[in-house]
């Protein structure tokens, strides 16, 4: 895409500069002569969305009442047979006796990865069992079982008529590009609503939350299957279905795997969340030892949680993993001894669970407990004497002051800056220049004309507030992980110690990264930008310590052949060549502190995601819809003009033809 | 640039395996509309900015039992041409002929029905299926026209043992070299038993000793199973080793058709000369193309005489053996020409 037409020379560097600084200074200058009456978004300029989302929620809760056909021939029995599957896997996964599930997990993971993995996964489950939550655990396994069963049956087909029709992946596109950026809480309204309260809203919330990289990995996976191998099997006279079932498929199958794995971790992503739609299990626990203010209970919860998912990611990415000709641990299970191994395995277990049930043994005792929050509470206690605040020569310091002083003095200037002082149009335009200048026409209009639809949808007040606090988080993060991202990728040993961190970060529910936070720094905005730079930081500093390492070495080479130092040759050579790869972390973090405001706005984050909590909470599906739609306008906005500063300059001579 | 058309030289009676006549294959949005501009004249480059000419109003044919080879730079449209014999890619126009049908005009289903029994391809990147062991991918034709298991593993297996894999079927391709890898390809074309084998430049991604072996495997399997084949390669060595006639592809045009003699010793262009310069001449030519008409006063030497249609490579120790005029003898044993050393070394020399 040429910004300018290719029949233009294109401007000089300098030239774009003067012509930037004049515009800059022109939108300043109206920014401070703008009328004090005209600066906020007129409010009688309204989408007028409110009222019918509203009307079809109470025509949805009286006719669901009232046995509608709509309900009672789809959504009710739909809703039954949902709740009944969920009930058939729970109630077997509780009926098992804890040695048989052990030593299954143990099974599956030496199948799939080795005798390590099968350690690994049984010391998993009986972590959990140790942590006192084996039974909502398993709840929640069944959970994300059938949540993730269902997305795969799903996502199966769609990703395969995807790959096969370019039409359908058009199609596909934007709906899977909603379904992702669309901030949870938004759908929860309406899934609620159509499916009634209990388990099911929260399997079909997960579902809907968990399809997309199913989806695309699928059609991903088909699409690049070697297309030698598909002529081939054309010039042999395989139909299209025999081309479909015996080359793409099984060739796609690794592909596949990884969507598989996705979608099980974005699935465990809602145990949380699905949880406040009364979906029970960990995410239950811990919500529930929040609202009490039990830190160590709902971080035996959260650990539990994360214990869960690294279980599953590891299972399912070793499983991923096994290309298909190579002779891996699958190939000789599928084969040869591999039955008779298999057979012996089932044989195994079933005599496990014969043995088991004569001795009544059912769920891991109670009485194996590690004691977790007898440590963490205290621990907690003595950062809230200690660190929150504590009395230095008659001046009070710590974190809670911290807290206190950054949102007068830091985080309310920007906001009312954004809010309040600058005059809407004169953003607008800013971020249409700024569109302009980085990507011409299509840029500038699409940013400028999602920032006018958040104004028409009512939202400007609170998005500019999120705003402020997006690109607060952002400059901290971006501050934290960039420089952490160059160590770990000059130091190999600082990278491996922060591997497990990292790791424990992007498992982690956001909410139990909440807790500790909201102790140390009170409630408000702090502890949610906190906690959001906590939670987007892993990308970043990932993908700054993979660009660089991923700069060719003879490129490195030629620099120290020159007699560069090691800072010299970082500074010339490598970040300006890892560049691409840095502003991708960023464009991540980006959408991934979005998605933390929102959750931060249960915590007293105001802005937009206060509105989508109030709405979900009070059932106001209107609010909760428009301050939903905001959310992904901006976050549209964003992601689009961060990916533009990601791809690079102007590419050189091709852009200007 | 016309097609210089050499006569079948089996015979008339013999019908052609495949018959290919002005075949035209032009990539892009709008390829009919392009086909129409051109043969209305307007064949400016910029007329059709966005589409290929891949084929060019190609004609040839190839006789039952013929290794007919196609050669030509990178990007001239081989790959393409072979593919439309098999319609993996579609002709924009023309007309094709291949194992006596009219292949342009079949079904889809009898389209696959000749893919399935009639025609089978060997590609340069091998094309095997990486999940599948040697075996599976050699049965693999067998397998989607529905034979029964036991029935194509049987034949799996000979073709295997044919191409001298024996031991390997429960391998994975990747655990193969290439040249084992595309003895799988080879022994997978060969399963389904068709009448017409396409190779497209199967043994260029081998390395030279490996290429030389397998060049040698096709001539002994060429040698008991007589199929029509079409070769394709950009290396003359090879096309004077397995090709009874070559054609010689530029732009997608064939700008050349006959026999490595013909090539070697009238090239059409430039561009022709360029392929055949290094040709080997004793072993290309004949003594019938180099020996000179028997003069009236005819003084032959004595001793042994050569015979025509020998290659001037068997000819040379005889020629190194005698000075003066040889006699050069046709099937029958009359005398039909001579020649001296110096005709031989003229010739040799290029000249
Ligand atoms: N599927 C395709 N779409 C567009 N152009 C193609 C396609 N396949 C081949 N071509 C073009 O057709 C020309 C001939 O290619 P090809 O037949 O592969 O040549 P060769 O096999 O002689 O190297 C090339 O210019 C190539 O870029
Ligand atoms: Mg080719």
């Amino acid at each position: 895409m040429a910004a300018v037409s290719p029949s233009l020379p294109r401007p000089t560097t300098l030239q774009r500069g003067v012509w930037l600084g004049l515009i800059g200074l022109g939108l300043l200058t109206a920014a401070v002569l703008w009328p004090a009456e005209a600066r906020a978004f007129p409010a009688s300029w309204n989408l007028g969305l409110r009222a019918p989302i509203d009307a079809a929620q109470d025509w949805i809760i009286v006719n669901r009442a009232q046995d509608h056909p709509l309900f009672f021939y789809f959504f009710e029995p739909l809703s039954a047979a949902l709740d009944t599957g969920l009930r058939l896997v729970e109630g077997a996964l509780l009926t098992t006796p804890w040695p048989v599930l052990v030593a299954a997990a143990a099974a599956l993971g030496v199948r799939a990865g080795g005798w390590r993995l099968g350690g690994v996964a049984a010391l998993g489950l009986l972590g959990i069992g140790a942590l006192g939550v084996w039974e909502p655990a398993l709840q929640t396994l069944a959970l994300m079982l059938v949540a993730a069963a269902l997305s795969i049956t799903l996502g199966l087909p769609l990703g395969i008529l995807a790959a096969l029709s370019d039409r359908v992946d058009r199609a596909l596109r934007p709906v899977l590009d909603a379904m992702q950026t669309l901030p949870t809480f938004v759908y929860l309204v309406p899934v609620l609503l159509l499916f009634g309260v209990a388990r099911v809203p929260a399997v079909v919330a997960t579902l809907i939350y968990a399809l997309p990289p199913m989806v695309r990995l699928t059609s991903l996976g088909l699409r690049t299957v070697s297309p030698a191998a598909v002529e081939a099997g054309r010039a042999f006279g395989a139909t299209r279905g025999q081309v479909l079932w015996k080359i793409q498929l099984p060739l796609a199958l690794p592909t596949l795997m990884t969507g598989v794995n996705q979608t099980i971790m974005m699935a465990m992503g809602m145990v949380v969340i699905a949880a406040l739609v009364g979906a029970g299990g960990l995410g239950r626990e811990v919500l529930l030892a929040l609202q009490r203010l039990r830190v160590g209970q709902a971080f035996e919860a959260g650990l539990a949680i994360v214990i869960l998912a690294v279980v599953l990611d590891r299972l399912s990415d070793a499983f991923s993993r096994q290309s298909p000709g190579a002779a891996t641990t699958l190939a000789p299970a599928l084969c040869r001894d591999g039955r008779l191994q298999f057979a012996a395995v089932v044989l195994g277990l079933a005599a496990l669970w014969a043995g088991a049930g004569a001795a009544g043994i059912g769920g891991i005792p109670t009485t194996w407990r590690l004691p977790v929050r007898e440590v963490v509470d205290p621990a907690v206690r003595w950062l809230r004497d200690n660190v929150f605040a504590f009395e230095v020569a008659g001046l009070t310091l710590g974190t809670g002051p911290f807290s206190d002083f950054s949102t007068i003095w830091l985080l309310n200037p920007v906001r009312d800056f954004l809010s309040i002082w600058l005059p809407w149009p004169v953003l607008i335009t800013a971020v249409a220049v700024f569109g302009y200048a980085l990507d011409g026409w299509r840029l500038a209009a699409a940013s400028a004309v999602s920032l006018l639809l958040v104004g028409l949808l009512g939202m400007w007040a609170p998005a500019m507030d999120t705003l402020g606090q997006v690109l607060a988080t952002l400059v901290l993060t971006t501050g934290f992980a960039i420089p952490l991202g160059v160590l770990a990728s000059q130091f190999d040993r600082f990278r491996d110690a922060l591997r497990p961190l990292l790791d424990f970060l992007q498992t982690v529910p956001s909410f139990v990264l909440l807790v500790p936070v909201i102790m140390l720094f009170n409630v408000g905005r702090i502890p949610g930008i906190i906690a959001a730079v906590l939670y987007a930081m892993p990308p970043g500093i990932r993908l700054t310590d993979l660009g660089i390492r991923a700069v060719a070495p003879e490129a490195t080479e030629a620099a120290r052949a020159f007699g560069a130092t090691r800072v010299q040759s970082l500074a010339k050579v490598q970040l300006p060549m890892a560049l691409p790869a840095i502003l991708a972390g960023i464009n991540q973090m980006v959408m991934m502190v979005l998605a933390m405001v929102i959750i931060a706005g249960l915590v007293g984050g105001a802005g937009l995601g206060l509105e989508v909590v109030t709405g979900v909470s009070r059932t106001q599906a209107g609010r909760a819809v428009e301050a939903g739609l905001a959310i992904v306008l901006l976050a549209m906005t964003l992601d689009r003009v961060t990916q533009r500063l990601a791809k690079g300059e102007d590419r050189g001579p091709k852009s200007a033809g | 640039m016309a097609d210089r058309q050499t006569a079948n030289p089996s015979g008339p009676d013999t019908k052609p395996a495949i018959l290919c006549r002005h075949l035209w294959k032009i990539f892009g949005p709008h390829p009919t509309q392009i086909l129409q501009a051109i043969t209305a004249g307007d064949d400016l480059p910029s007329a059709h900015a966005g589409h290929v000419v891949a084929v060019r109003d190609v004609s040839f044919e190839v006789t039952r039992g013929e290794t007919f080879v196609v050669m030509g730079l990178s990007g001239s449209g081989k790959s393409t041409l072979i593919r439309c014999l098999l319609r993996l890619a579609e002709p924009t126009s023309g007309e094709l002929f291949v194992a006596g049908r009219d292949l342009l005009a079949l079904s889809e289903t009898e389209l696959r029905d000749v893919r399935r029994r009639k025609i089978s391809m060997v590609f340069q990147s091998f094309g095997l299926l990486p999940h599948r062991r040697v075996l599976e991918n050699v049965a693999f034709g067998l397998e989607v026209r529905g034979e029964p298991l036991r029935e194509r593993e049987a034949r799996a297996r000979a073709m295997i043992e044919l191409v001298g894999l024996g031991g390997w079927e429960r391998h994975y391709p990747r655990q193969l070299s290439g040249g084992m890898q595309q003895r799988v390809g080879l022994a997978r074309a060969l399963a389904g038993d068709p009448e017409i084998m396409l190779y497209d430049e199967p043994f260029s991604a081998l390395d030279p000793l490996i290429r030389r072996e397998m060049q040698d495997e096709l001539l002994r399997l060429q040698a008991t199973l007589h199929k029509t084949s079409v070769f394709i390669t950009h290396d003359f060595a090879e096309a004077l080793r397995l090709g009874d006639r070559i054609a010689i592809m530029r732009d997608g045009r064939v700008v050349q058709t006959g026999s490595p003699e013909d090539l070697t010793l009238a090239p059409a262009d430039d561009y022709v000369a360029a392929f055949v310069r290094d040709a080997p001449r004793a072993k290309v030519l004949s003594v019938r193309r180099i020996m000179r008409p028997l003069p009236a006063d005819a003084h032959l030497a004595e001793g042994p005489r050569l015979r025509a249609r020998d290659r001037v490579e068997t000819a040379l120790p005889i020629v190194a053996a005698t000075d003066g005029l040889i006699g050069v003898c046709d099937e029958d044993g009359a005398l039909c020409g001579c020649l001296d050393r110096g005709d031989v070394m003229r010739t040799l020399a290029g000249a």
